[in-house]
C-alpha cells in the first residue's frame, strides 16, 4: 500500500492540475477513494491551489512609474548607438576579467592556491582562455586607446606607445628650405610604408580629405637654425613626434578616424631652451586652445614644459 | 500573435525604433510583475525590465515569426530576472553583505496596497498577507515555476522551453513547491472557508 501511495504522491499535482492521461487520472481517482491519507494530500493541495489562486496579490506598479520607466527606456535605446566590433570584445573582455579576478578571488580562500584548483579543476582551462582572451585583446586596445579625454572624445596617442614614427635620414641636405610636408604621393590610401621621398619639398593639400593615408614631413637643417624637434598634429591629437633631426622625414599613419583637411592639422617645431618669448607666448596661446594637445605633449616629450619653447606654428597657408 | 502586434515585430526588425514604444506599453506590466517576483525587488526589477526590452530591442532579429512573441518576452524577462538574482546573490557572497531580506520591501508594499483596500476585510487582507510571503519564502527556482504556472498560467512545456530544463523537471518542482506551500498556509487553511 506504501509503495503505491508513493506513486500516487508523485501523480497529485498533475492530478489536481487535471493534465494526467484519462488512464492515471482513473487510476489516482480510483486510490483517493481507498487511501484517506492521500485524500488529505489531494485535499490539501486544492486548498493550497485555491489559496494561491484567490488570496496571492500580484504586485504592479503606479503609472507614474511605468510612464517613467518608457521615457528612460527610450533615452537609453536613443543614447546606444551601434557599438564598433573592437568595442565590444573589449567589454566582453573586461567583463570575462573581472569576472575570473572576483572567482579567483572566492575560491583562493585567503591564498590557498591549492583549494582554488581542486575546487575548481575542471573549471581551470576556461578560466586561462578567459585571461588569454582577455590580455589578447584587451591589450592592443588599452595600448591604442588612450583615454585622454578632450572635449568628449577619446584621444588617440599612436606615436607614444608604437612604433609609428621613424626618422628617414637624408644624405642630401643641399635645400635650405626650412621644412616641408606633403602627402604620402603613392597612393590615397596605403598600408605601406612611406618612403622618403627627395624629390619635392612641397606641402600639399587637395581639396579632398584625406584618410588612411600617411602625412609626411620632410624635415631639412636652416643654415642659420639649431635643430628642431618636430611635432605633428591633427586637432589636439599628436600624431607623430621627431626629436633632434638633423634632418630627415617624420610621418605618421592616419586611420579612418582621421581626416585630413585642411586647417585641422597642427605643426609645431620644438627646440631647446630660450629660442625667444615670442615664441613662447604661441606655444603658450597654442596649448590654452587645445588643452588635449599639451597634454598629450607632455605625456609624450616626459620633458618639464618650460624646458620647452616654440620657434613657429606653421599653418598650412604658411606653409 | 495578432496582426499589429506582428506589423510591429516586422518594423522593429527593420530598424525602426519608434515599434518598441507600443509593444513596451503592451508587456511592461507582465515584465514588471515577473520581475519584481522573482527579484522580490521593485529596483532590481527596474534593472531586470530596462535589460529585458533592450535585449529585445536588439535580439528582434533573433525572433522566429512562427513562435509566440510572449513566450519569447517571457524567456527574456525570467532568464533576466534569474540571472540578475544569481549575480546578486554571488556579489553577497564575496561582499559578505549584510543587507536585510529584500522580500521585506515588497511585503511592506503590498502591506500599504492591502490598507488601501477599502474593500478587503481585515482576515482576508492578513491571509492574502500570509499567502504573499508563502511564495516569497520559496526558493527561487521553485517560486519561479510558482509563479509562470499558477499566477501566468503557463503550461509545464512552456515553462520547460523558458526555464531550458524538461517537463519532468518542471512537475517536480512544481510538485515541490506546493508541498511546501501547504506546510506553511496549512494553519490559514480552515480559516479560508473553502
Amino acid at each position: 500500500m506504501r509503495t503505491k501511495c508513493h506513486k500516487i504522491e508523485r501523480l497529485v499535482s498533475d492530478y489536481i492540475d487535471g493534465t494526467l492521461s484519462e488512464r492515471q487520472t482513473a487510476a489516482v481517482a480510483a486510490h483517493i477513494r481507498s487511501c484517506q491519507s492521500c485524500q488529505r494530500e489531494v485535499t490539501d493541495l486544492k486548498k493550497t491551489r485555491h489559496l494561491l489562486k484567490n488570496f496571492y496579490v500580484e504586485p504592479d506598479a503606479s503609472d507614474a512609474y511605468y510612464t517613467q520607466f518608457t521615457t528612460q527606456l527610450q533615452q537609453r535605446i536613443e543614447h546606444s548607438a551601434p557599438t564598433a566590433l573592437h568595442q565590444r570584445f573589449a567589454a566582453v573582455a573586461t567583463r570575462l576579467g573581472w569576472q575570473l579576478l572576483t572567482q579567483m578571488y572566492r575560491y583562493t580562500d585567503h591564498f590557498r592556491p591549492s583549494r582554488f584548483i581542486s575546487i575548481r579543476r575542471h573549471a581551470l582551462p576556461y578560466y586561462v582562455l578567459a585571461l588569454a582572451m582577455t590580455l589578447l585583446i584587451a591589450a592592443p586596445l588599452l595600448l591604442t586607446q588612450v583615454s585622454l579625454h578632450n572635449t568628449g572624445e577619446y584621444v588617440r596617442l599612436p606615436s607614444a606607445l608604437q612604433p609609428a614614427v621613424t626618422l628617414a635620414t637624408e644624405q642630401d641636405q643641399t635645400a635650405a628650405h626650412p621644412i616641408g610636408i606633403r602627402r604620402n604621393m603613392n597612393s590615397e590610401r596605403t598600408t605601406e610604408t612611406p618612403a622618403v621621398d627627395s624629390g619635392s619639398d612641397v606641402w600639399k593639400f587637395t581639396d579632398e580629405p584625406m584618410v588612411d593615408g600617411y602625412i609626411f614631413a620632410k624635415l631639412r637643417k636652416n643654415s642659420s637654425d639649431a635643430v628642431p624637434n618636430v611635432a605633428l598634429g591633427i586637432d589636439s591629437e599628436l600624431l607623430a613626434y621627431a626629436e633632434s633631426p638633423t634632418q630627415g622625414a617624420i610621418w605618421a599613419r592616419l586611420t579612418s578616424r582621421d581626416v585630413l583637411t585642411e586647417g585641422r592639422y597642427t605643426l609645431l617645431l620644438l627646440r631647446g631652451i630660450n629660442t625667444g618669448q615670442h615664441a613662447l607666448q604661441q606655444y603658450e596661446r597654442k596649448r590654452s586652445e587645445s588643452k588635449g594637445f599639451s597634454q598629450i605633449s607632455e605625456k609624450l616629450l616626459d620633458v618639464p614644459l618650460e624646458m620647452l619653447s616654440v620657434a613657429a606654428v606653421y599653418d598650412p597657408i604658411e606653409l | 500573435m495578432d496582426r499589429t502586434e506582428a506589423l510591429l515585430i516586422a518594423d522593429l526588425c527593420e530598424g525602426d525604433e519608434t515599434a518598441l514604444a507600443p509593444l513596451v506599453e503592451r508587456y511592461k506590466r507582465m515584465v514588471y510583475r515577473l520581475a519584481v517576483q522573482i527579484t522580490k525587488n521593485h529596483a532590481d526589477a527596474d534593472d531586470v525590465m530596462q535589460e529585458t526590452f533592450i535585449k529585445v530591442y536588439r535580439s528582434i532579429h533573433t525572433f522566429r515569426r512562427d513562435a509566440a512573441f510572449e513566450t519569447w518576452l517571457y524567456r527574456i524577462a525570467v532568464n533576466e530576472a534569474l540571472n540578475f538574482v544569481r549575480r546578486r546573490e554571488r556579489h553577497r557572497e564575496t561582499t559578505i553583505e549584510t543587507t536585510p531580506e529584500t522580500a521585506y520591501e515588497v511585503s511592506t508594499r503590498y502591506r500599504v496596497q492591502l490598507a488601501n483596500d477599502p474593500h478587503a476585510q481585515a482576515e482576508k487582507a492578513e491571509l492574502r498577507q500570509y499567502v504573499t510571503e508563502a511564495v516569497n519564502s520559496l526558493s527561487l527556482k521553485h517560486r519561479t515555476v510558482v509563479i509562470l504556472h499558477e499566477f501566468e498560467g503557463l503550461t509545464h512545456a512552456e515553462i520547460a522551453s523558458i526555464l531550458n530544463c524538461s517537463e519532468g523537471t518542471v512537475r517536480s518542482r512544481l510538485h515541490y513547491a506546493r508541498k511546501k506551500l501547504r506546510t506553511l498556509l496549512k494553519p490559514y487553511m480552515e480559516a479560508s472557508a473553502i
